[in-house]
This record gives structure tokens, C-alpha cells and sequence, in this order.
């Protein structure tokens, strides 16, 4: 019954003008996205298709997909169909469950369809990137330091930035552990560097590093000699030699000149396992991707059995642009509880809160926190952060949002059975 | 089993104003019993609450007061709802299917297996005339195709109670004449016909009982044969009788105490009229 309902509603949906548009636009879009003019650093081309689709297109298809899900019902109603469905042995229910359904399969079709048309636009640019910079189209696991140390001197410390200088005087050193047996010899690690450079004789020349890879377990060393430039990250491959039977690796860097200075904090170097599965951490991008348009359906049907159909378009937007400044909300909320703070220090009589405050408070601080509680975070499905850095998007990741969608799904059927089961339709 | 396929006892409708307050009564104080098998006619003005009682009666509108039962069962139960047709006032059709892709999901929804859904499909698409036009879209249909399908889609369960509001409406003479053989059909295959309508010529021929609803009241209710027959008013209908006999069959029925209301030749209906030269010029 349910799937009769999602297949009715996928029917009614795909022929309809707005999803041939969106996704003929999208097409279009995607197309151009190698062509919009970029930095340039070798990979920023490949860094905008992945924001063009994930940013540009992927908020077409949200558009597209409230029109239809926040509609679907109340046009249902207002044509009167609705009485040939409630006249057949159907629940109000599994209609809703049904509508819910359809729209999702409409989701995961625009997101697969144009996932892969996406794909190809990325590996045909990805063929052009330089062996340094195709750490993005790679799915790397990220492990940070669990320590930074420091051997010999160290010349400063500025703005929780410890500072030293070449010449052999300072080694920064960071601690790597609990790697696993992911390395193994087998699986190659890479450094990645985002190091502050200091240099006397000028900010735009490089600084040579010497950069030292050690297994604390075998002894086993490699030390190789890069140049480094400010804001540049450098990226050094690890031998998977030093890494056997061990779990843990240091990584020291000093440059080699005197009047040369490196700046270091625990999170400077960054330590990633280089798997070749881009194209499955690129599924999990997607699916994550579905996931946030399953939720933004459920709440648009959910809607869609209490209000007409443009109340309810407009509800849904609000709501799925609440969830994009839900952060921005928590911190304005803060910002106002701040102030407050400050205030009762001063005794009332000698000075008054504000009556702009109080009024700020009842009328815009209550209601942020409410909403930021009730509301549902669409900044949460953000995978393009995984995707421009090149990282695995770890299944706990991908796990914790199917159960916060389905969490909120839940809820939203559970709202939508009420309302709908004491509807009349006159 | 029961053996009233509709009872309402006390049902009552009224229709409030978002602020919860009374604004309309749409029904008061309904009581009505339609037995299995039978045409019964819902008769009334418009606004009468014929359309209200179908809605309470498919589950559409919930009652203030009183209860509905169909089939032996409440109303509302989904149960029931596998064993009616109904066919609403105008056809509100998915535009965007044709004949043959809505009559497939409206048995869908009534778990209709493959094969025998695709034999009723192509029965009834046969029965409503609509077998050149099956692929069509229902958007390009006219208003008569559009009420033939929605006819269709009305008994694609093989119902035991067909609710039918305004059948007739939006269809030709002929298109009219072939529902009302149709519901005599479904009479003859042991069905019970709820008819809503204001057409009375309609109910007339058709129905074996009717009830009169205005403004939310039942007015009356009985056998249609029984409402209309006029007690003291006798009636011959007879064929080729010469002059000087009907004169004397006047001088006896005055000898008797009889009154002679009137001696002329019954005329037919626009509709039979109508019938026979679109029959006859085919």
C-alpha cells in the first residue's frame, strides 16, 4: 500500500516541468563548473566543481523538492483527489508514510543522476591535477598529533605560538599514536604541514625545512629536505617502511638556516592515511546528501497535512534556512545572555537594564534558544568539508546523521499522523 | 450479518468556524436504514446535506453526533471501505495518468493481484466506452469520458455498496441512459446502489426507495412507487382503441360515480425521444 502510494507520487513528480528544469539546469551548471574562473592553485577547479554541485546544485534540487513535497497534499486536497484515496481501504497514515516515500525516491534519483554526471566532471579534471595536489580526489582518515614537543632551544613564544630558529638550535617534534595497523607497510601516510614561516630576508622566499620521520619503536628513520613558503601547506610522503610494527610515529621539523624561524602548534601537522576510495567517500558525500533531503521532505509532508500549499512552501524554506544559521542563533543568544550578565552587576537603582535589552530578551533571545532546541541543523549534513580537504568521512559520521534523520523524520510522521487523522475534508 | 448495508441513527453534522463556534448544521438528527441490494435515492435541493451524509458515510467528515454504520461495520473502519465504490460529484482524476494507469493504482490499492487486475482493467475500460482512448491522459478527456472512468475506478473493487453523487452529471442523454442501465446492472448483480442526486427523473425510474433531505433534515423516506402513486386516481393505458368505444367506456365510468380527469395519448420523454433517434440514425 505504502509503496503503491511513493510509486503514484514519484510518477506524479518526475512528470512534472520543474524537475525536468531543475534537473536540466543542474546539468547545465555542472557543465559550466570547470569553466568559472578560480585561483590558481592546480587543484581550486576541481575545489569549485565540488562547491558548484554541492553548494549550487545541490540547493536547486532542495528548492524543487519542497515545491513538490510541501505542495503535494494540499494540491491533493484542493482537487479533491484526496476523496478517491480516503475512499479506498487506505490509512491516513500510510498515505503521509507514502508521500514521504515517493518524495525520497525523487531524492535519491535528482541526487544519483546528477552525483554521477558530477562525478564524471570531476574525473575528467582530476586527470589534469598535478601528483601533489591530488590529494582531493583521494579519501584520506586524518589523525592528529596527541603531542608537540620541543627539543633544544626554543627562541619564542608568541600568541600561543611557540617559535624556532634554524641553525640546529630548536627541533619541533610531533607525537603520533594509535595509528593502528593501518599502516603495515602496506597502506602509504602522508604529512601534511601548515607550518608559520618567518624569514629575515623576506616573506615570499622559501624556507628550507629538514623534515625527520621516525618509528619510536624500530628506530627506523627517513629525513628529506623541503622548501617551504608561508600559507603554502607542504605535503611529505611517509616511506611505509618506517612504519612497520608500529602504531606510533614522530614527526620533527627544523630549519636548517639560522634567521629562518617556524612557528608550532599541536595542530600544524596533520598525519593522513591515503586510501585510493575516493569514489566510495564520494557515496557517503552523497548519501549524506539524501539523507538532508529526506529530512527537509519529511518536514515539508509533515507541513503539507495541516497548511495550504504556499503557507507551507514558505514554512518549509524558513525552516530549512533556520537550519542552515542555527549556529549563528546559539551564538546571538549567547551574545544577548552575555550583556545580561554584565547588568546585574550594576544595582538596579543606580541603572536600569536596558529596555531594548529586556525587550531583545523576550522577543528575539527565548525564541532563538527555541528554535535552535526544536529545529533540526542542516549545517550537520555539510560533507563538502570532507570532500575540498580530501578526507574518508568516518561511518560514525554517516551513521550519527542517518540517526538524527530518522530521529526527526520520526517525529515528523508522528506530528503529521496526528494532525492528519482529525482532518475533515469538506 | 446485517442486513442493512447503511444505518445512521441520530447522525449529525455541524460545521464549525476556526474559533470552534457552531456556524452551520449540515445534518440534524439523520436516520436512515438502506438495505442490501436496493437503489436508494438521496434526494434534496443543494445545500440539503445529501453530500455531507456521503462524506460522513466514506469517512471523509466525522460526525458531531449520532453514528453511521456501513456493511455492518462503523464508518470509519478501513475494513469497509474495501467493499464500496464511490464515485464523487465531479471526477477528481489524476490528470496526469491515462485510463489505463489510474484504474492499475486504484486497484493497487486494493490489492487487486496482477492478472485479475489487468482483466478488470480491460473489462471496464470496455464497459465505459473508453477502449480507443485508454492511453490518453485524463487531461485531454471531456467531461462525459472523465465521468465514465470515474465510474470505472468506482468499481474496480467489485464493491458490495456503490455510493454514486450525481452519476449523471456532465454526461449526454445517452451517456445518462447507459449509467442508469448500469446501476440497474449492479442491482441485478445483488449490489446496493446509494444514489445522491437532484436529477428526479433519474431516481424516479431507478430507485426502489428514496428519502428527501432539506436543510439538513429528512423530510421523507419510503418506497418511490408508494410516495408517488396517487390513491384515488385510477389510470388504463391501452392500445388502438376505436372512438365509440372510449366514448363508452366514459358513459360507464360516469354511471359508476366515476369523474373522467382527462382521455388522451400519453406522450414519452424528451430523453426517450432523444435515445431512439440517436439509435436509429446509427
Amino acid at each position: 500500500m505504502i509503496l503503491t502510494i511513493a510509486k503514484h507520487t514519484f510518477r506524479e513528480a518526475i512528470r512534472k516541468k520543474i524537475v525536468h528544469l531543475l534537473i536540466g539546469l543542474g546539468i547545465i551548471i555542472m557543465a559550466i563548473s570547470p569553466y568559472i574562473p578560480t585561483t590558481d592553485e592546480p587543484d581550486a577547479k576541481v575545489k569549485m566543481i565540488f562547491v558548484v554541485f554541492f553548494q549550487v546544485v545541490a540547493l536547486l534540487c532542495i528548492i524543487g523538492i519542497i515545491l513538490l513535497s510541501a505542495s503535494s497534499l494540499p494540491n491533493e486536497i484542493e482537487d479533491k483527489t484526496i476523496y478517491g484515496l480516503l475512499s479506498k481501504p487506505v490509512s491516513r497514515l500510510k498515505i503521509v508514510v507514502g508521500k514521504i516515500a515517493g518524495f525520497s525516491a525523487l531524492s535519491a534519483l535528482m541526487v544519483v543522476v546528477l552525483g554521477l554526471i558530477n562525478a564524471a566532471v570531476i574525473h575528467r579534471a582530476a586527470l589534469r591535477l598535478p601528483q601533489d595536489y591530488s590529494g582531493i580526489v583521494k579519501a584520506r582518515s586524518e589523525f592528529w598529533a596527541s603531542q608537540l614537543s620541543f627539543q633544544g632551544d626554543l627562541h619564542h613564544s608568541r600568541q600561543g605560538i611557540q617559535w624556532i630558529e634554524g641553525g640546529s638550535t630548536g627541533v619541533a617534534v610531533w607525537h603520533f599514536s594509535g595509528l593502528g595497523n593501518k599502516g603495515n607497510g602496506r597502506l602509504p601516510f602522508e604529512a601534511e604541514l601548515a607550518l608559520k614561516i618567518e624569514n629575515s630576508r623576506g616573506l615570499d622566499e622559501a624556507v628550507p625545512l629538514t623534515v625527520r620521520v621516525e618509528n619510536p619503536a624500530t628506530g627506523l628513520c627517513k629525513e628529506q629536505i623541503v622548501s617551504a613558503l608561508e600559507d603554502v601547506p607542504l605535503t611529505v610522503r611517509i616511506d611505509p617502511q618506517i612504519l612497520q610494527k608500529s602504531d606510533a610515529v614522530n614527526v620533527s621539523v627544523f630549519p636548517i638556516d639560522k634567521a629562518h624561524y617556524v612557528g608550532a602548534t599541536q595542530g600544524n601537522v596533520k598525519l593522513y592515511l591515503v586510501q585510493e576510495r575516493f569514489a566510495f567517500n564520494y557515496a557517503k558525500a552523497l548519501a549524506i546528501t539524501f539523507l538532508k533531503f529526506v529530512l527537509i521532505v519529511a518536514i515539508g509532508v509533515m507541513g503539507s497535512t495541516y497548511l495550504s500549499a504556499p503557507v507551507n512552501i514558505a514554512a518549509t524554506f524558513v525552516v530549512f534556512l533556520c537550519g542552515h544559521v542555527l549556529d549563528f542563533a546559539k551564538d546571538f543568544s549567547l551574545l544577548i545572555q552575555h550583556s545580561h550578565a554584565h547588568e546585574e552587576v550594576i544595582p538596579g537603582d543606580v541603572e536600569r537594564p536596558h529596555a531594548f535589552l529586556v525587550v531583545l530578551d523576550y522577543l528575539v533571545r527565548k525564541p532563538l534558544e527555541w528554535l535552535s532546541a526544536i529545529l533540526p541543523d542542516f549545517k550537520k549534513f555539510d560533507s563538502l568539508e570532507f570532500l575540498l580537504k580530501g578526507i574518508d568521512i568516518p561511518w560514525e559520521t554517516v551513521g550519527f546523521l542517518f540517526g538524527y534523520t530518522a530521529l526527526y523524520a520520526g517525529v515528523c510522521l508522528a506530528i503529521s499522523s496526528l494532525l492528519f487523522k482529525k482532518r475533515e475534508f469538506f | 450479518m446485517d442486513t442493512f448495508a447503511v444505518r445512521t441513527e441520530g447522525l449529525t453534522k455541524i460545521y464549525k468556524d476556526f474559533w470552534r463556534r457552531k456556524s452551520v448544521s449540515a445534518l440534524t438528527n439523520l436516520n436512515v436504514t438502506i438495505e442490501r441490494g436496493e437503489i436508494f435515492g438521496l434526494l434534496g435541493p443543494n445545500g440539503s446535506g445529501k453530500t455531507t451524509t456521503v462524506k460522513l458515510l466514506l469517512g471523509l467528515l466525522f460526525p458531531t453526533s449520532g453514528k453511521a454504520s456501513v456493511l455492518g461495520r462503523p464508518a470509519s473502519d478501513l475494513m469497509v471501505k474495501s467493499k464500496i465504490g464511490f464515485l464523487p460529484e465531479e471526477s477528481y482524476l489524476y490528470k496526469f495518468l491515462n485510463a489505463e494507469e489510474i484504474l492499475d493504482f486504484y486497484a493497487r490499492l486494493f490489492h487487486i493481484p496482477r492478472e485479475e487486475r489487468r482483466r478488470r482493467i480491460d473489462k471496464l475500460i470496455g464497459d465505459v466506452g473508453l477502449q480507443p482512448h485508454r492511453k490518453r491522459p485524463l487531461s485531454q478527456y471531456s467531461k462525459g469520458m472523465q465521468r465514465r472512468i470515474g465510474l470505472a475506478q468506482a468499481i474496480i473493487n467489485d464493491p458490495e455498496l456503490v455510493i454514486l453523487d450525481e452519476p449523471t452529471s456532465g454526461l449526454d442523454p445517452m451517456g445518462s441512459c447507459e449509467i442508469k442501465e448500469l446501476i440497474l446492472r449492479f442491482k441485478e448483480q445483488g449490489k446496493t446502489v446509494l444514489l445522491s442526486s437532484h436529477l428526479l427523473a433519474d431516481v424516479q425510474t431507478i430507485c426502489d426507495r428514496i428519502a428527501i433531505l432539506n436543510k439538513g433534515v429528512l423530510q421523507v423516506m419510503g418506497n418511490v412507487r408508494d410516495l408517488l402513486s396517487k390513491r384515488d386516481v385510477i389510470e388504463f393505458l391501452v392500445k388502438s382503441l376505436p372512438e365509440d368505444a372510449i366514448r363508452e367506456v366514459e358513459s360507464f365510468i360516469k354511471r359508476n360515480d366515476g369523474e373522467v380527469l382527462s382521455v388522451k395519448h400519453p406522450v414519452s420523454t424528451l430523453e426517450e425521444l432523444f435515445v431512439k433517434v440517436i439509435q436509429d440514425s446509427k
